[in-house]
């Protein structure tokens, strides 16, 4: 296809003798939200990190707009337009609020080597991380340090941070993990808000299976190490394997849903 | 009207900085106070035809800086560990390099004595700018524990080189006796003494600039979470160069002030004590705070200074505090950690932070008020 923002093509990871990804493909359109579920231990986050660039692949490609990305650190990604985000809390602990975001607004710049010239002297970055908690709702909390937010509020600051870089793809390592199921509709929203801002694509590693059948548009669902199904939010509810090994008994697909 | 708006602004600019500006003041009328204090001439002693280095001003002036030199090495100890996070074992490297070469460049060179003291001291620092650059590079690939293993093992191959090399009178290192008249410690020592202020202040005011600065922002993102720096576009190791050549240049700098006051180089300079030292002061005073290092290592060589010559008398027993001086230290570091688990300054900030904010509590009524 040639619309893929990204794709991958046959890649296998082995740990040791462990094979934690066995020549998995897939294909990222731009513009969709794409997951990756399954059980534990079926691969997601080390497919997930292949894609990030954190681990290297012991064999197969990825491609990011036609250019091959395999062997390219995690840093030089980020400049081709690649942010992730973390499924355990990252941030910068100490620094305050404002100085995550401002750090991230601050990292594709080409301002980072200016060391005579204040930090806080670069209005355009300070007004982009200042949009960036606007939009996460953690404008009020600017000044406090980051270690000091709430749970929920350091989700907020990682999906703040990432935004901020403002990249094309953004790759969220399960974007609710260990949020009380009462806040997890407001990351949603911030989801959304980030869907509905310009052409983003996403690609999302998430346990939440409401968040996923909600917010996706595309679904691949693996197991140990290779993908076992893909296709719309419809197609991997009604799909008896799945329901097998992963869904069981316990998603039934909201009534009168029409996506 | 245009002095009457700026006024305002730098009576603010006075009032806030008013205590580093005192400061500033005594320090520099500091050899003329003990001067007046004691009765002694803060240019030292005439005999015939040259001055003698004698009374208690041209002491004083010594300690100070003697002090001095310690800060910038702790403070550019600081740079490197309290803002970066990279912890090195091999600060001493940079501290005696430099001391190296400019003693080399004064005493094995037919230069001209003032132009070898100039050149021995630029290459002095940007020879240490060089083996920072290069060991990072080679080496700054490596997490904590291996990093600082590998820089101690630099520092004490130097070490063992320079105790050896015969040309360098080996561990008995060679004296400077070549120095020009205006800056030798043993003639003109309140010149020295305003070289060495000069310094530390030029160091503190850099480091604070570099710290403040873009770069300086991402030190602090490296030492929170490096990982997460990289996955924002960060090439790190970029940074943790720049900071480690800067940190290791500063040192060189104390290293230069060292040898010129004690007018000595020796494999000492290279010792583990000048590695350990900043260490230790830097985390007693505060780790990666400005002022940190600078109440750090000014505080325990007071300290050092004003007990190691007493002598406590427990019931009939004399001790001398300079046999138990180690032991003393070692109490004395306990405490302090224990007393302030952040660094006299980084306790007191956090102090600090927690009154201010706790006032907003009692209030929340007025808080959402305002809203």
């Amino acid at each position: 296809m040639t619309d893929a923002l990204l794709s991958a093509r046959g890649l296998r990871k082995t740990f040791g003798g462990l094979v934690a990804v066995d020549d998995v493909s897939i294909e990222i359109a731009a513009g969709m939200t794409h997951s990756i579920i399954g059980p534990n231990g079926a691969g997601k986050t080390t497919l997930f990190n292949l894609l990030t660039g954190r681990y290297h692949p012991t064999r197969g490609v990825v491609v990011y707009k036609g250019r091959d990305i395999t062997a390219l650190p995690v840093y030089k990604r980020a400049h081709l337009g690649i942010g992730r985000s973390f499924q355990i809390t990252n941030l910068f602990p100490n620094l305050t609020v404002l100085e995550n975001a401002r750090l991230a607004a601050q990292a594709l710049g080409k301002d980072n080597f200016r060391i005579f010239r204040l930090a806080t002297s670069f209005d355009s970055y300070i007004r982009r991380a200042y949009e960036v908690l606007e939009i996460t709702g953690l404008r009020e909390v600017a000044a406090l340090p980051a270690n000091t937010l709430p749970h929920g509020g350091k989700r907020k600051l990682e999906l703040a941070m990432i935004l901020a870089c403002d990249p094309e793809l953004l790759l969220l390592d399960e974007p609710t993990a260990g949020m009380a199921s009462e806040q997890v509709p407001e990351l949603i929203q911030i989801i959304d808000r980030i869907r509905e801002q310009g052409a983003k694509t996403i690609v999302m590693v998430e346990h939440n299976m409401s968040v996923v059948m909600n917010i996706s548009d595309r679904i691949t669902v693996m197991h140990q190490g290779r993908v076992l199904a893909e296709g719309d939010p419809r197609q991997i509810a009604a799909d008896r394997m799945v329901q097998a090994v992963y869904l069981g008994e316990l998603y039934d697909l909201p009534k009168g849903e029409s996506a | 009207m245009i002095q009457k708006q700026n006024s305002p602004i730098q009576r603010g600019w006075l009032r806030r900085n008013a205590l580093p500006l005192l400061l500033f003041a005594f320090l520099v009328l500091f050899p003329f106070i003990v001067g007046a204090i004691t009765d002694s001439s803060p240019y030292g002693v005439v005999r015939g035809d040259r001055m003698i280095m004698r009374g208690e001003s041209v002491r004083w002036q010594s300690v100070l800086i003697e002090a001095y030199i310690l800060i910038i090495l702790a403070m550019s100890y600081n740079l490197l560990f309290g803002f970066t996070g990279v912890i090195s074992f091999g600060h001493a490297l940079f501290f005696g390099t430099s001391g190296y070469v400019l003693g080399l460049m004064l005493e094995y060179t037919a230069i001209d004595t003032t132009l070898a003291l100039f050149v021995g001291a630029a290459l002095g620092i940007v020879l240490c700018g060089v083996l920072a650059l290069v060991i990072g590079f080679v080496t700054l690939r490596l997490k904590g524990v291996y990093f600082a293993i590998f820089t101690l093992a630099v520092a004490e191959m130097f070490y063992i080189f320079f105790s050896r090399w015969q040309l360098t009178r080996a561990e008995d290192g060679f004296a400077i006796t070549e120095l020009p008249a205006w800056l030798d410690p043993s003639q003109s020592r309140i010149n020295f003494y305003y070289l060495s202020l000069a310094a530390v202040i030029l160091t503190f005011v850099f480091i604070r600039r570099l710290v403040n600065s873009p770069s300086g922002a991402v030190f602090k993102a490296i030492r929170e979470n490096e990982d997460r720096a990289q996955s924002m576009g960060y090439n790190t190791l970029n940074y943790k160069l720049l900071s480690i050549m800067f940190a290791g240049m500063l040192a060189g700098v104390a290293g230069l002030l060292q040898v010129i006051l004690n007018k000595k180089v020796g494999p000492e300079l290279l010792g583990v004590s000048y590695t350990v030292d900043p260490l230790l002061m830097t985390i007693i005073g505060g780790i990666g705070t400005f002022t940190g290092p600078v109440i750090g290592a000014g505080g325990l060589h007071f300290l050092d200074v004003f007990l190691r010559d007493a002598q406590i008398n427990l019931g009939g027993v004399v001790i001398d505090i300079a046999n138990i001086w180690a032991l003393l230290l070692g109490v004395i570091f306990i405490l302090a950690v224990i007393v302030f688990p952040f660094g006299i300054v980084g306790t007191w900030q956090r102090w600090q932070a927690r009154r201010h904010r706790h006032p907003e509590k009692p209030l929340p009524d007025a808080a959402a008020g305002q809203d």
